[in-house]
This record gives C-alpha cells, sequence and structure tokens, in this order.
C-alpha cells in the first residue's frame, strides 16, 4: 500500500478483522493485517470499503475455496512477519509447495485471481518443475488434459502451408508435369524405358510453364480419371505393409521397373518391423494434396489470377531470376575467382581430397586439418 | 478431473519453462497448450533449415527473439559437401525483417550468410543483440561494417570458424563512439588485421565485455595494452604468441597485463607459440577452467609445466605433442575434468611420429572421474584399452575415437575393433555421441544396435561388411537422430526396410556406399515426409542405370517439401517428374550462370 492510500484509511476502518466470501458462498472472518497482503483484497478494501461487515464481505473470485483461502492465508500470514531471514522464506517455500499437482494447480489459480505474485510465481516454478523432462502423454496425464490434437496438427504437414506462394507455385507446376507425364505413360508401353537427359531447350520450358501443353484437352479429359486411379493407389499403398519391403517382384513405379538387384532378400527383411505407427493413421499428405487439384472446379477467375502468377514466375525465370539466386551465383563466382587467385583456404579445401587420398581426414573438426598438409609455407589456419 | 487454467496463468507457467524439449513436449499437450505455448514462445532451434520453411515457423511462432538455425549437413567440415550445396540463410532474414521486427537473437551454424543478409539484419532489427556465426560463409568485412554501425544494442559478435572474405582490417571503426554494450567478441577466425587502435578503444568503453577472441594477426606486444583495457574478462583467445625473438620487456608486460584479469576463466589462441612467453599465463593457472591449445605447437614438457598448474580444468583441448606422458600428467592433476580433445598435428603422416597412443586416453579415463566427453586422435588402439575405458568411465556421453589409417585393427591381436566399441556402449549406457574408426565388421553394429538406446548421432567410416550393419542401427538405435555414413558397403535393402525409422530422424548422410539410384529414387516417392537428396558432380544420375550406385546421398525429414535452391549437383528424388522440373530448373540455372 501507498503512503497516500494510508491517508486515506480512516480509523475505524483499522479494524483487525475483514469478512471475505469464497467460491462457495461462506463466508469467514480473517485477520485484515493477513489478508491485505493480497492486493485483490486490498483494493476491494480500500477502494470500495467492502470487508468491514458479515452483510458487506469482500466476494472473493471463484478460484478462491476455502481450502486455498486457507492456505493462501498461512503463506501471508508467514511471509509478512518482517524479521524472517531469506533462507528460512526459502524453506518454508519449499516445504509449501510440497503438495499434489491437483492442489497446485487450484493455489495457482487462486493466487492469480488474487493478484499475489510472488506466490504465482512460487507455485509455477513448482509447476513448471513437475513438467520438465517429461513427455506430452505424461503431462497429458498429470494435469487430466485432454488429447485432442489431431495427427496431422502434431506434425504440421504440407497442407497447411498453402500461403506460402513458392510452395504452392512449385506444388502447381508439379502437378502440371506430373499430370503430362502420366498422360505419356498411359499411352505408351510400360516397359522398362532408358533415361534421357531432358534435352528441351529453355524456350520449351517456358512455354510448358506459360501453360501451352501440348494435349490440354487430352489432359483435362483424364483428370477425373487419373484423381480416381491415384486414389485407388492411395488406398492400395496405405492398406499394405507400411514397410517398404524389397521383394523379388518387381514394382512397377511411374512406368519403370524398379527390379531389386541383390539375391540376398532373406533376414533383414523380414525380422524388420515398423517403429512408427503414426504411418498407420497418417494419409500420405503429398499425394492428397496433389489431388487437392483446384483447376478442376476452379472459378474462371481464380483460374486466370492462377495462371498469372505461373505466368509470373515463367517471366522471373527469364529475365528477373530472384534476388537471392542472383546473389548466390554472383558470390559463388567471385569467391571462385578470389579463391583461385589468391591460394585461399576454399582453394585448398576443393583440393583436400586429391591431395590426400587414403588418409581419411574426416573426423576433423578444425576446417584447418584438411589444409593442414605439407604445403610450402604453412598456411595458417582459418579458426 | 480436469484444471482450467487462464491463459495467462499458462503463460506465465511457460515462462519458467525453458529448454526447447520441454517447449516441444508442452506444445503436444493438448490443443490449448499448443496454442498457448506458440504464442509465447520466444526461442526456437531449427536443426536442419530445410525442416520447415520461414512462413510456417513465423505463422506459428509470432513472438520469436531468438533462433538457431543449422544447414549443411555435419560432413561439411570434412569437405564432403561441394560448395553451393545450400544452407542459405537470406530467405528466412527477410521473412523474420518482416514479420519478426522484435528479433535479438540469430545463431547460425554452417550456413551461407551474404553481405546483403548481414545488412538486412543489421537495418531491420532494432533491439538486436546477437549474431553467432559458427563455420558460416559467404559474407566479407563489408557486411561486419553494416553490423557494427548500425546495432546499438549489439551484445555478442561470435565469428567462430567462420570463412570471412577479409577486405579491410577497418570494419571495427564502425562501431560508433557511443556503442558500449558489448558483451562478446570472437573474430578468431578473420585473417587480417584488424584496426588495432579502434579496437582498443571499443574495449575501453565497454564495460560489461567478458569474451574476447582475437585473431593470430595480433601481434603479441600489443596483448598486455589490449587486455589492460579489459581486465574484467572472462575468456580470452590471444593472437600470436610469439615475436621474431624473444623479448624480456613483452614477457614482463603479459605478466602484469594476466596478473590483472582476475576473473579470467578460458584461455584460447596461442598461434605459433614461443614457450619462453608462457609463464606469463601461469599467475591464471589455477583459475582456468577451460584451454584450448589446439593450434599451440609445443612440446610434452612445456605443456605438462603448463597444465600441472590448472588443477580445475573442466575442458583441454590439445595436440597429440602432448603425448601419453602429458596425458598421465592430465590424470594426476585435473581431477574435474570433463572434456577432452585431442588433435592430430601432422594428419597426413603415416609414420607414427608421436608417442601418443591409445595408452593417454586409459589414463585420462581412468584417473579423471568426471570426464564425459572424448575426441581422441590415434594410430593405434587395442580392444583392451576400449574396454578398460568403458569400465573406467561408464559415464561418458560423448566418445569419439578417429584412428588415423582406416581399416586399422586391434594392433595388438590383429583382430578388429568391434568387442571394444561394444564395450563402450554396453557400459556407457547414456551414451549420445559415438564416431567410431579402426578395422570394424557388422558385429560392432550389432553392439550398438542392441546397447546404445540412448545413442543420437552416429558417426561411421570405412566400416561394416554388408546391409546388415546398418540395419542394426537403424532398427536398434531408438533415439537415433543423426547418422553420418562414408565409405561403407551399405546398400539398399537396410535403408528401404527401415524407411519408416527415416522419419523419426533428423538426417542421415551417406557417401561412397552402395546405394543404388533406383532405391534413391523409390525411398524419394514412397515417403513424402522426406527429402531424399541425390549429390552427383559428375552428371544427372539418371543417365545411368537405375543400380548404379549413387555418390552421396542426403535424405532429411522435412513439411517444408522438396527445397527451391538445389544447385545443378543435387537431385530430389520426390517424384520423377518433380526430379525432371528440378533438373529443367538447373537448366535454366546453367544457363543464367553463362550470362
Amino acid at each position: 500500500m501507498s503512503e497516500t492510500d494510508m491517508a486515506v484509511i480512516k480509523p475505524e476502518m483499522m479494524k483487525p478483522y475483514v469478512w471475505l466470501q469464497t467460491s462457495d458462498d461462506s463466508i469467514q472472518q480473517v485477520e485484515q493485517e493477513i489478508a491485505m497482503f493480497c492486493p485483490f483484497i486490498c483494493q476491494e478494501i480500500i477502494q470500495k470499503g467492502m470487508g468491514t461487515s458479515k452483510n458487506c464481505a469482500i466476494c472473493l473470485p471463484q478460484q478462491v475455496s476455502p481450502a486455498m483461502l486457507s492456505l493462501i492465508l498461512d503463506y501471508c500470514r508467514f511471509h509478512q512477519v518482517l524479521g524472517r531471514s531469506n533462507k528460512e522464506r526459502k524453506a518454508y517455500d519449499e516445504k509449501f509447495v510440497r503438495i499434489d499437482t491437483e492442489k497446485l494447480c487450484e493455489l495457482t489459480s487462486a493466487a492469480d485471481s488474487l493478484q499475489l505474485k510472488p506466490l504465482v510465481d512460487l507455485t509455477s516454478r513448482a509447476l513448471a518443475r513437475i513438467i520438465e523432462g517429461r513427455s506430452p502423454e505424461e503431462i497429458r496425464d498429470i494435469f487430466h488434459l485432454p488429447d485432442d490434437l489431431t495427427e496431422e496438427e502434431k506434425l504440421e504437414p504440407l497442407r497447411n502451408i498453402t500461403d506460402d506462394p513458392r510452395i504452392r507455385l512449385l506444388n502447381r507446376l508439379y502437378a502440371k508435369k506430373r499430370k503430362e507425364l502420366k498422360e505419356r505413360e498411359r499411352i505408351k508401353n510400360v516397359e522398362v524405358e532408358e533415361e534421357h537427359v531432358d534435352e528441351r531447350s529453355v524456350d520449351d520450358l517456358l512455354s510448358f510453364i506459360n501453360g501451352n501443353d501440348r494435349d490440354p484437352k487430352g489432359i483435362k479429359t483424364s483428370k477425373n480419371k487419373k484423381k480416381n486411379r491415384r486414389k485407388k493407389d492411395q488406398q492400395k499403398n496405405s492398406s499394405s505393409k507400411e514397410e517398404i519391403s524389397v521383394p523379388d517382384k518387381k514394382e512397377v513405379l511411374n512406368g519403370h521397373n524398379i527390379r531389386h538387384q541383390s539375391s540376398e532378400t532373406d533376414g533383414p527383411c523380414e525380422t524388420s518391423n515398423l517403429h512408427h505407427n503414426l504411418h498407420h493413421t497418417y494419409d500420405d499428405p503429398m499425394l492428397e494434396f496433389d489431388d487437392d487439384d483446384t483447376d478442376d472446379e476452379i472459378d474462371p477467375a481464380l483460374k486466370a489470377k492462377i495462371d498469372r502468377e505461373v505466368e509470373d514466375f515463367a517471366r522471373r525465370l527469364n529475365c528477373d531470376w530472384p534476388e537471392r539466386i542472383k546473389d548466390f551465383f554472383s558470390s559463388t563466382q567471385e569467391r571462385k575467382t578470389m579463391l583461385s587467385t589468391t591460394n585461399g583456404n576454399g582453394f585448398l579445401r576443393r583440393h583436400a581430397c586429391m591431395l590426400l587420398p587414403c588418409v581419411s581426414v574426416f573426423y576433423l573438426t578444425h576446417h584447418e586439418f584438411a589444409f593442414r598438409m605439407k604445403m610450402n609455407p604453412p598456411r595458417w589456419p582459418l579458426a | 478431473m480436469e484444471h482450467t487454467f487462464p491463459q495467462k496463468v499458462l503463460e506465465h507457467l511457460f515462462s519458467f519453462i525453458d529448454s526447447n524439449k520441454d517447449r516441444n513436449a508442452i506444445s503436444l499437450v493438448s490443443k490449448s497448450w499448443y496454442e498457448i505455448e506458440r504464442r509465447c514462445r520466444k526461442k526456437i532451434f531449427i536443426g536442419n533449415c530445410y525442416a520447415v520453411s520461414p512462413t510456417t515457423v513465423i505463422k506459428r511462432f509470432p513472438e520469436l527473439r531468438s533462433i538457431t538455425l543449422k544447414g549443411k549437413p555435419h560432413f561439411a567440415d570434412f569437405n564432403l559437401v561441394p560448395d553451393g550445396w545450400g544452407g542459405y540463410v537470406h530467405s528466412w532474414i527477410e521473412a523474420m525483417a518482416v514479420n519478426i521486427p522484435l528479433l535479438e537473437e540469430i545463431r547460425l551454424k554452417r550456413m551461407v550468410v551474404t553481405d546483403e543478409s548481414l545488412e538486412l539484419i543489421a537495418k531491420s532489427f532494432k533491439n538486436f543483440k546477437v549474431l553467432v556465426l559458427i563455420s558460416c560463409e559467404g559474407f566479407s568485412t563489408d557486411g561486419l561494417e553494416t553490423i557494427a554501425s548500425n546495432c546499438r544494442n549489439l551484445e555478442e559478435l561470435n565469428l567462430q570458424e567462420s570463412d570471412v572474405d577479409d577486405l579491410s582490417g577497418d570494419w571495427i571503426c564502425y562501431f560508433p563512439d557511443s556503442y558500449t554494450s558489448l558483451v562478446s567478441l570472437n573474430i578468431s577466425c578473420l585473417n587480417n588485421e584488424v584496426n588495432l587502435s579502434a579496437l582498443e578503444g571499443l574495449l575501453g568503453r565497454c564495460p560489461n565485455l567478458q569474451t574476447l577472441c582475437l585473431n593470430h594477426a595480433v601481434p603479441l606486444d600489443q596483448l598486455p595494452s589490449l587486455l589492460s583495457r579489459c581486465p574484467q574478462l572472462v575468456e580470452l583467445g590471444t593472437g600470436v604468441y610469439s615475436t621474431e625473438e624473444m623479448r624480456p620487456e613483452v614477457l614482463s608486460s603479459l605478466i602484469t597485463a594476466f596478473s590483472g584479469c582476475k576473473q579470467l576463466k578460458s584461455l584460447s589462441g596461442f598461434w605459433n607459440v614461443l614457450p619462453s612467453y608462457l609463464p606469463a599465463v601461469y599467475p591464471i593457472c589455477p583459475r582456468l577452467t577451460s584451454l584450448n591449445l589446439s593450434y599451440a605447437i609445443i612440446q610434452s614438457s612445456d605443456i605438462v609445466k603448463l597444465i600441472g598448474q590448472c588443477p580445475n580444468l573442466l575442458r583441454l583441448w590439445v595436440l597429440d605433442y602432448i603425448e601419453d606422458v602429458g596425458l598421465e600428467a592430465v590424470a594426476a592433476s585435473c581431477k574435474d575434468l570433463q572434456e577432452l580433445r585431442v588433435f592430430p598435428s601432422d594428419p597426413s603422416c603415416l609414420e607414427p611420429n608421436i608417442a601418443l597412443t591409445e595408452r593417454g586416453l586409459v589414463s585420462v579415463s581412468k584417473g579423471c572421474p568426471k570426464l564425459q566427453s572424448v575426441l581422441y586422435f590415434c594410430r593405434q588402439m587395442s580392444n583392451a584399452a576400449l574396454d578398460a575405458i568403458a569400465q573406467n568411465r561408464p559415464n561418458l556421453t560423448r566418445f569419439r575415437l578417429c584412428i588415423l589409417e582406416p581399416h586399422t585393427p586391434d594392433y595388438l591381436t590383429l583382430q578388429p575393433l568391434d568387442s571394444g566399441f561394444g564395450a563402450i556402449v554396453e557400459h556407457c549406457k547414456d551414451l549420445q555421441r559415438l564416431s567410431l574408426s579402426g578395422l570394424l565388421t557388422d558385429r560392432v553394429f550389432e553392439h550398438i544396435g542392441t546397447h546404445a538406446k540412448k545413442l543420437e548421432m552416429l558417426s561411421v567410416a570405412f566400416a561394416g561388411d554388408s546391409d546388415l550393419g546398418l540395419h542394426y542401427v537403424l532398427s536398434g538405435c531408438e533415439n537415433l537422430r543423426k547418422l553420418e555414413i562414408r565409405d561403407c558397403p551399405f546398400g539398399d535393402e537396410a535403408l528401404l526396410v527401415n524407411a519408416a525409422k527415416l522419419e523419426t530422424m533428423r538426417s542421415l548422410w551417406m557417401s561412397s556406399c552402395s546405394v543404388s539410384f533406383g532405391a534413391c529414387k523409390l525411398l524419394g516417392q514412397k515417403m513424402p515426409r522426406l527429402n531424399v537428396e541425390v549429390i552427383d558432380e559428375s552428371g544427372p544420375p539418371d543417365s545411368r542405370p537405375d543400380n548404379c550406385p549413387v555418390e552421396k546421398l542426403y535424405i532429411y525429414r522435412s513439411i517444408a517439401g522438396p527445397r527451391l535452391d538445389m544447385p545443378g549437383f543435387v537431385w530430389t528424388m520426390k517424384d520423377d517428374s518433380s526430379r525432371r522440373l528440378e533438373l529443367d530448373v538447373a537448366g535454366v540455372e546453367a544457363q543464367f550462370r553463362n550470362l
């Protein structure tokens, strides 16, 4: 209480007792000196003149039950005595919070409602110590909390990040590309294909990005078919064993046969097991995200907007490469020239492997050990 | 019975919970705790900058004040990751500049930081306090100028082991005269001399300075006057620790200066030591808890004389010049030692020219009961020694043994070192980090899979016989987060069979192993939350048959999808078509490079 507050109090207010009403509507008398320790009660007395009689008992917040009030008053009664040492107070506090967790929680809320900050801090620290080092399940048990986060929320999958424009754009391009390829594969025979380097020119690439698909109609009409097929594949995937078995039979993936080469498929395969059960419940977000193909039911205005975005991306690719990438290239160039002319550490780093083919200089935690070789004159280390 | 806390009470409660692990745990308790936790989270640690996008992080934690990011895989330290691989921080800085203007701390490790990034940091965060760049690259002293000029509340500038384009030593002059808040400065990685008078002025006006790590270009005869400006230092990294010829007046001024530093607890630097100057630090030795002599080329006798005066040492980093006899002295005098690192003075030399063997490590393990963390380079080891170490020190949490020559067997029995490392994992039940070396078969991995239940990081090279080795580790080590492997005969099977395990880990690195391109593709396509990246500098991996082994493979879990900044030699295995798109983008990139 400040001095001005004291000046305002009339003498007849300095009664030894004050009346408090707890959450169960019961009313009790409490030593005023002790009760004033709580800012809430202090305010009620001074600003509103409450608590002088049973009729105008101070209505404590609903978090304060009789049991909690009793505990809080014990705390106040101890600490309001001026002569105590810090050691005494600390010992009292440590003993004070050795109560069951439920009581501790209640006490925290009660103390908070009465604005008794030191007690809030004390109980909060005690609760924090209880929480530290525990798993989410254990914490849930202790505090009787519901396990209401979904698996998706626990992992925060891709689909929650739709507002990152680059991710959106890239997924858009992937989806388009994937459709085109699937369409091509569907038409071709399923055979082992020789992988070939994509030899299209930049112009071709940009025209692809700009939406000048070679077979727009074809893609559009087969979209639904592909969507269903993908769903079926998805179901098949999720129902089969989660481990990626390496069987003797061929696995067809995107039109390519991936034949298992090695003959020792026994042993490890059989004995392996799944540790992570999240897979059982979690749908493949990447596929789901692809399936969420807004091109289908999209309204023309939004579609035009998206097409503009893609065009924008293409334009930026063409003449306005993102600053960051430009920087990256220019800095790499600079560094390369600098390193080769000044015989800097980078140069040495590049050639370290060539000069020491046999030595496993792999655990070195200082960069300079890679270049502390027989070089004349010895180069000072970087760090 | 459920007790519902008011939101602000929970927030207040959470303010007492600090560690990342605990914050992660409370965020997974329930919807309401998740919401409250995320809104009051101040500090975040992201072990792989590609695991999540900046937007996601910012959206989830709008009140961030401190962010720690790691970029390149650990094996980048050993030149296994080609230049230009990635790890650019700029997109993070951009996002935070807009959304988190009250950001105070940025800590980065193995990331590419440009001058532009530094400028953006300097101009965007008014209350910026801490910049730590460990093993970073891509910036110059120009960038440091903008930091010095603009960050009025800067407390820490730490450039440890970074590759800085040192254009001029005058960047330090850009700290204005009104700037007085420096607490920690580490410029040990810089090559050129900084402006010494500006540095002196800076030290003199920053009363809270506790850490100062100079670079080798600071002459020894300047050290006393620098120290006299900041006698309150707790941690000092000297510059070069010699002069052309021994000068008695330099020695005496050093002695005076060091005697004045009553709080000094940690010493490092010591480039190019002239032993006659070592007595200058004797007055502070009894207080020392950390001593880094890993650049000091001095003989065992000098090292022993120094360490003999440091009974309170907790941490010792030293070159193998210390020899077995020196380590025996450490075992005798440093009873509180917690961490020991012994580096090789001449790793390329194949002949044992130093009397440092396994005996040194055994004596330290016996004599130092609090030893927890070991990094030890040597040329010979035996199963018996490893067994002794394991039994002496079951409280080891980090054990990295580096026998320099690959495939070196037990020198006494000529057997593999399987049983020795087996003893380590069996006895040291709290082992978190392990690096293997020497001749090792699949058996050592069986031991690791069976016993190393708390293991979080494992480094393997030139070890194992077959996929079984990898399978043991992936299926047995429940807490494994990081696995890095080079030159081991591990192929597709173990990887594909344990594919689900990979999503529970931060990352897996495999180079010069036998994982086929086809397996990589399969993994990439089947595992949506894994980014499977193939690094191949010899050309597109799909120009070779699917069963060809890939050069390097880096797999990491991510909720951000494949990254957008892959250079031409990195291929993502996300999807057949997406891989093609990356190839196309790479092609366009190449076009731009030629402009």
